[in-house]
């Protein structure tokens, strides 16, 4: 070899130098970014852990979780002492003090009270769509994974999952508006002039007049939506299972229906769950595609309140998170007295949120650890 | 261990009492050897011996993998240690060339597979890369194959021809010495006959060290061969010596074809 | 063996002879069937996008082929010139109370020191004061209870001396341009104050006294260009009321249409029901209801049309008198004005004032070549909903859907998220992927992970209660002063708007980057670090190229999803219906704006069920599909492309 004393770097190292300098402005990028996040999680906890922890036991203001939304009505007393109490307290104190001792009464919309209606609707709206999507969606990736050869058919719904994946949500929204909340069918006895057409049964009529603005139509709404992720996930998990289970069980003359019950399915099962917790998440969060379809600002009772039957439930209106917040952010102006609701709602539906997020992570890698073949 | 007298004062490459591991795990127990230059050495030897993993100490492209380091001894290239902390790795391994088993073209035009390693050694003027380009395909017995499809991807040539664009990409930098970890394998037999050609003809110019499963292309093509067994140096000589005439028993059993 | 078409069969009775049908084929064709639902939703929404979208232009065509023939067409065309006018004017306006303020400056500061601090003690002492002042105006003769005013006296002392010492809120407003003296004399005027007396105090007055006598002195030499700028302003006075009166006319006319048209739509709904019903008693009585219905002749266009159109000489005198206005001042115009802002608003006015005069030169023309019967075609209502430039709904004057400020609003600010999320998500990903360490690897991916899980109300409350705030109150300060569009005048704007965006789409391009980078084959980088090539040329010279296409699909999903996001820009971008005025230079970006979707977020709810509004959002919605679709078109070729690449 000529001059082996080239290998010696001599002086100093101008690569290393312009390395260090790339990886530090890439890397001040990076933690930006981080640091944003940490500052946003920071700001919300900030705000929202006082409203939701108190100091005394049992440290959670239960009150702000288990208690219905009311208008808060803010005044000062005959000693000009402020006042702020919600609707349903007010009253009561009005009605002890008379209405001569109220002055400079302001109300708030929706600031009073608690926020038990928006979680219990957040909770049925998310269930039931899952339990929808997960239905539709296993069966959905079964035969892709399962039955299906290669196609036009199969193609075609390919392209459909990829291509309903990109639908903004506020499209879905309308979608359902205009399927799920007037055209759905129902049966009834008269349908409604409004109704596209009506099939007589002879007992009742099967009228194509929607469902209205329900907890039923959301959920729908919001099943189609997660319906591409969850059957992308399960047919991943589907195909995760070794091809030789199956031909092990089909060896031994089990029938195709068989092997996938008993073969297939169980081995499956958790990595679906897992992803759709993810998505169940992601549902939780969207307001545009519920807005138009289940989702009121405000409403007295609960679901199951003044209805008739379960079917009662799935027709009456529901209250939301997130359209709740996105109530308290547009609706009403920024106020001391309106801090408590729009922060603690925000701290509690992002607690809500992580909490499935990071059960699904911590799902995610448990099931990956352990089902190793 | 049994090996010849060094045949040369500096030796392309000197290995003393190499050790080497991955984390905890020894797989490389006080190997010495040299490496005369101008000539192919071969490195056999079963799988997992660990003769792949010596190669890729010479030119420390193991440094890329967590876990594995040099535990003891030094290699010395022209004379210089390559574990000293002033070392220009890069100049290492632009004199270390390296031919991998699977071969591994870039995403990248023909030309600029081979350009490559021009630019990134600060070449810019477009004559000289166009002439070294034509050199090296011409070297590698390619350049009538694609001389009109020089910006056309890579990918498009067979494997044989793939690998010799990694030849002809690894030779453009003018390396000294140029590692070759089982170029055939995983090549047709026609192909593998090409490659050989062209290792004998590399040889006037070039160290090459080869590392290979297959005993006769490196009774073929090599002039010394080195014998791996379990992380050791078994039995290192001219390659006459050590397929004829053995000195240790697990070479000759590994030689005949006893197991491995 | 499960060639079933072969012409052997099992013979009857062995046992691989299939007994009955199976349920096999039930299973598969049920699973199938789930398979083809996500088909069915796919065309559902196309279906029902283009049904409820169809309607509308034919309707849209019908209310502006009404629009013509009533004759608002007409009157709007002229009403350009006066709108063009009112801009005009506000230029000199501004321009003039520019330099006036400019000279008193320092007076208007103290006066707005003195004011503000003022407002800060009122505002403390407000409840107590109110239910005093409640209290003894009720009182009657007796006077109030003693008691209740000896405690809201007490309470009202206790809060002053709060305010006064600056404790509530954000403490005493502070007075950097009043002497300490004038501060402490305010103050403890302030402190003596009667809780009922709601006099201005002595130093307040004084300072608004200065403010008035310096604003006189000031305008003093400007009295010319005053009196320039009245005689500009008034000379749309003709114009105003002709456009008033003809207004009015063709308003009338448009009613009386509109009514006749419902009164018929009523008559035929009633008529169609005719055959159906069962008696004659019935009949006869829907046909009389039916005759019933329409009780408007229908409208004489033409004859309607003739009083406006015959003022045609007034029009003519009207455009012809600003005209010549717009002569006069160009010549009695200063030649400029000592403040820089008061010069730049003349320059504006200097620059429009030819494509003005153009403009009032069309007029007339226009306003004789117009004919009411001209028929409006469906090309002519595609064009102007593609290329209208207002979105205006609701107005009892006309509706117009041009969908290009919303298709703008959403454009700018989905420029802005990528300008920023671009760099940040590629970058990170990069960085993360290719030269940091294992353990920043695993603290930086679960961050940006979860920022994906924040939903998007969220961030757009934050956007409105913290950023929004924020990015303001930075842009007030001195400086910042030379940022283009700073101070910014609306909180909400497609700025922050499109910060928070891009804050969203940053996980996306992460996240599918990372992955693109981390597909890159190893093999492709130990070649390039065999070569000898550094770190860094292995990074940005192999395995970024190898992977630029799925870079490149990471970001064509991320602006997917920053196109197609609602509640962001429906809560920040401040949702105002106009094309953004490109003449502010970057300071564009600071302008509030509506979207495609924030549009169909905030209207869809209020429309009435099946009118044109209605179906112009779902129009705007099928626009928005397609456009999204587009973009994941793209981005799924890129991937493709990129996985053959590689194999």
């Amino acid at each position: 070899m000529e001059n082996p004393e080239q290998l010696i770097r001599k002086g100093v190292h101008h690569d290393g130098l312009k390395e260090g300098l790339v990886k530090a402005f890439l890397g001040s990028l990076t933690w930006g970014i981080v640091i944003v996040a940490l500052l946003l999680f920071g700001r919300i906890c900030w705000d929202g852990v006082p409203v939701l922890v108190k100091p005394d036991f049992p440290f959670i203001d239960v009150a702000f979780l288990t208690e219905k939304t009311e208008t808060l009505h803010v005044f000062d007393d005959a000693n000009a002492e402020r006042h702020s109490l919600p609707a349903s307290e007010y009253y009561q104190w009005v009605d002890e003090h008379g209405a001569d001792a109220v002055f400079n009464a302001q109300t708030y919309s929706y600031s009073g009270g608690g926020i038990a209606g928006p979680i219990v609707g957040t909770a049925l709206l998310t269930l039931l769509s899952i339990i929808l999507a997960l239905f539709f969606g296993v069966a959905a990736a079964i035969y892709l994974s399962e039955y299906a050869k290669q196609g036009r058919f199969i193609n075609l719904v390919r392209l459909a999952i990829l291509n309903l994946a990109g639908v903004p949500s506020i499209v879905f929204g309308l979608f359902g508006f205009a399927v799920f909340v007037l055209v759905a069918p129902v049966f009834t006895d008269v349908p409604s002039d409004r109704s596209l057409f009506a099939i007589p049964l002879g007992f009742t009529w099967l009228s194509f007049q929607g469902w209205n603005s329900s907890l039923i139509a959301g959920s729908a709404t919001l099943a189609c939506m997660m319906l591409p992720v969850i059957i992308t996930a399960s047919e991943e998990s589907l195909r995760a299972v070794p091809q030789g289970f199956r031909e092990a069980s089909l060896a031994l003359g089990a029938t195709r229906w068989h092997t996938i019950r008993k073969c297939v399915l169980p081995f499956a099962m958790p990595g679906i769950l897992t992803s759709s917790v993810l998505s169940l998440a992601r549902a939780a969060g969207e307001t545009a595609p519920i807005m138009f379809t289940a989702a009121v600002a405000a409403k007295d009772d609960f679901p199951w309140e003044g209805v008739s039957g379960p079917l009662g439930v799935l027709q009456s209106q529901v209250q939301a998170l997130p359209y709740h917040i996105y109530t308290l952010a547009a609706r009403i102006p920024t106020s001391e007295y309106t801090q408590r609701a729009q922060y603690g709602s925000v701290f509690v539906f992002l607690l809500m949120i992580f909490m499935f997020s990071t059960l699904s992570i911590v799902l995610r890698n448990r099931v990956r650890s352990k089902l190793k073949w | 261990m049994v090996s010849d007298p060094p045949t040369k004062a500096v030796p392309a490459v000197a290995i003393e009492n190499l050790r080497f591991q991955y984390g905890d795990k020894q797989v490389l127990h006080d190997i010495s050897l040299d490496i005369p230059s101008r000539e192919i050495t071969a490195f056999i030897g079963p799988s997992g011996c660990g003769k792949s993993t010596l190669l890729r100490c010479i030119n420390r492209i193991n440094d890329r993998i967590p876990g594995a380091r040099v535990s003891g001894g030094s290699i010395r290239v022209a004379g210089i240690d390559i574990s000293r902390p002033d070392l220009d790795l890069q100049m290492l391994r632009r004199r270390v060339g390296m031919v991998f088993q699977k071969w591994n073209p870039f995403p990248k035009s023909i030309y600029d597979n081979v350009a490559y390693g021009l630019r990134i050694h600060g070449k810019k003027s477009g004559t000289e890369i166009d002439e070294r380009v034509e050199h090296c395909l011409r070297r590698v017995a390619l350049w009538d194959d694609v001389k009109d499809r020089l910006k056309a991807s890579a990918f498009g040539l067979s494997g044989g021809q793939q690998q010799r664009l990694c030849i002809a990409r690894t030779i453009a930098t003018k390396p000294d010495i140029i590692l070759m970890d089982e170029p055939c394998s995983a090549l047709d037999p026609l192909s593998t006959l090409k490659v050989e050609e062209l290792l004998l003809e590399l040889k006037q110019d070039y160290t090459i060290i080869i590392v290979t499963h297959n005993l006769a292309q490196a009774s073929r093509c090599s002039d010394k061969t080195a014998f791996f067994y379990l992380g050791k140096l078994i039995e290192h000589g001219p390659t006459g010596r050590i397929f004829t005439t053995p000195q240790v028993q697990q070479t000759e059993a590994y030689v005949s074809g006893a197991f491995g | 063996m499960s060639d079933s078409s072969s012409s052997s069969t099992v013979p009857a009775g062995h046992p691989f002879r299939r007994k009955g049908r199976g349920t096999d084929g039930l299973f598969k064709a049920f699973f199938a069937g789930n398979a083809g639902l996500t088909v069915v939703i796919l065309v559902l929404i196309i279906v029902f996008l283009v049904r409820e979208g169809a309607g509308f232009f034919p309707a849209y065509r019908g209310e502006l082929e009404l629009y013509r023939k009533a004759g608002l067409e007409f009157v709007d065309i002229a009403r350009k010139d006066l709108t063009a006018h009112e801009q005009m004017s506000s230029l000199l306006n501004r321009a003039y109370y520019a330099q006036v303020n400019a000279a008193c400056r320092r007076e208007f500061q103290r006066s707005q020191e003195a004011t503000q601090v003022v407002g800060y003690i009122d505002d403390a002492v407000a409840p107590p004061r109110s239910a005093l002042e409640r209290v003894t105006e009720g009182a009657g003769e007796e006077g109030a209870p003693a008691e209740l005013l000896k405690s809201l006296n007490a309470r009202y002392q206790s809060l002053l001396a709060d305010a006064l010492a600056g404790r509530p809120g954000k403490g005493l407003p502070p007075t950097p341009h009043l002497s300490d003296e004038e501060r402490a004399g305010l103050l403890q005027e302030l402190g003596a104050r009667e809780p009922l007396s709601t006099d201005e105090p002595a130093l307040v007055i004084a300072l608004q006294e200065q403010l008035a006598a310096k604003q006189a002195d000031a305008s003093e030499p400007l009295a010319g260009f005053r009196e320039t700028i009245n005689a500009f302003a008034s000379a749309s006075e003709d114009l105003d009321n002709l456009i008033y009166e003809t207004g009015e006319s063709v308003k009338a006319t448009k009613e009386a249409a509109t009514l006749h048209e419902i009164e018929v739509t009523k008559r035929d709904t009633l008529l169609a029901a005719v055959p159906g019903t069962k008696g004659a008693e019935e009949r006869a009585q829907l046909e009389a209801d039916a005759k019933a219905a329409v009780t408007t002749e229908p409208v004489d266009y033409r004859a309607a049309l003739q009083p406006v159109l015959g003022r045609m000489g007034e029009f003519e005198a009207a455009n012809a008198r600003l005209a010549a206005a717009l002569g006069e001042v160009k010549a009695a115009l200063p030649s400029d004005l000592a403040d820089e802002k008061a010069q730049r608003y003349l320059a504006t006015f200097r620059k429009a004032e030819d494509e003005y005069g153009r403009e009032l030169a069309d007029t007339m023309p226009k306003m004789q070549a117009w004919d009411f019967e001209k028929p409006v075609g469906l090309g002519a209502t595609i064009s102007g909903f593609i290329t209208g430039r207002d979105w205006i709904t609701g107005g009892e004057w006309q509706d117009f859907y041009g969908i290009v400020p919303l298709f703008v609003g959403s454009l700018i600010i989905a420029l802005i998220a990528l300008s920023l999320a671009i760099p940040l998500g590629v970058g990170a990903a990069i960085y993360t992927n290719q030269l940091a360490g294992g353990r920043q690897q695993r603290f930086i991916k679960p961050t940006i992970e979860f920022l994906q899980a924040i939903p998007s109300v969220v961030l757009g409350f934050l956007g409105i209660a913290v950023l929004g705030t924020l990015l303001q109150e930075t842009s007030m300060k001195d400086s910042f002063a030379w940022v283009p569009g700073f101070p910014i005048e609306q909180r909400l704007n497609m700025f922050t708007a499109g910060c928070l965006l891009g804050l969203m789409a940053i996980p996306t391009i992460f996240s599918l980057s990372e992955d693109a980078l981390n597909n890159v084959p190893s093999a492709f980088a130990e070649a390039s670090d065999a070569l000898g090539a550094s770190k860094l040329q292995t990074v940005f010279r192999v395995v970024c190229p190898a992977a630029i296409s799925g870079i490149l699909a990471a970001v064509l999903l991320g602006l997917g999803r920053v196109i197609g996001e609602t509640m962001v820009v429906l809560l920040v971008a401040g949702n105002r219906i106009e094309i953004p005025d490109f003449t502010e230079g970057l300071g564009v970006f600071f302008q509030p704006a509506h979207t495609l979707t924030g549009i169909i977020a905030q209207e869809l709810g209020e429309v009435p069920f099946g009118s044109v509004h209605y179906r112009a959002l779902f129009v705007v919605g099928m626009v928005l599909f397609f456009i999204v679709l587009a973009i994941n078109w793209s981005a799924q070729r890129l991937l493709h492309r990129f996985r053959i690449g590689q194999d």
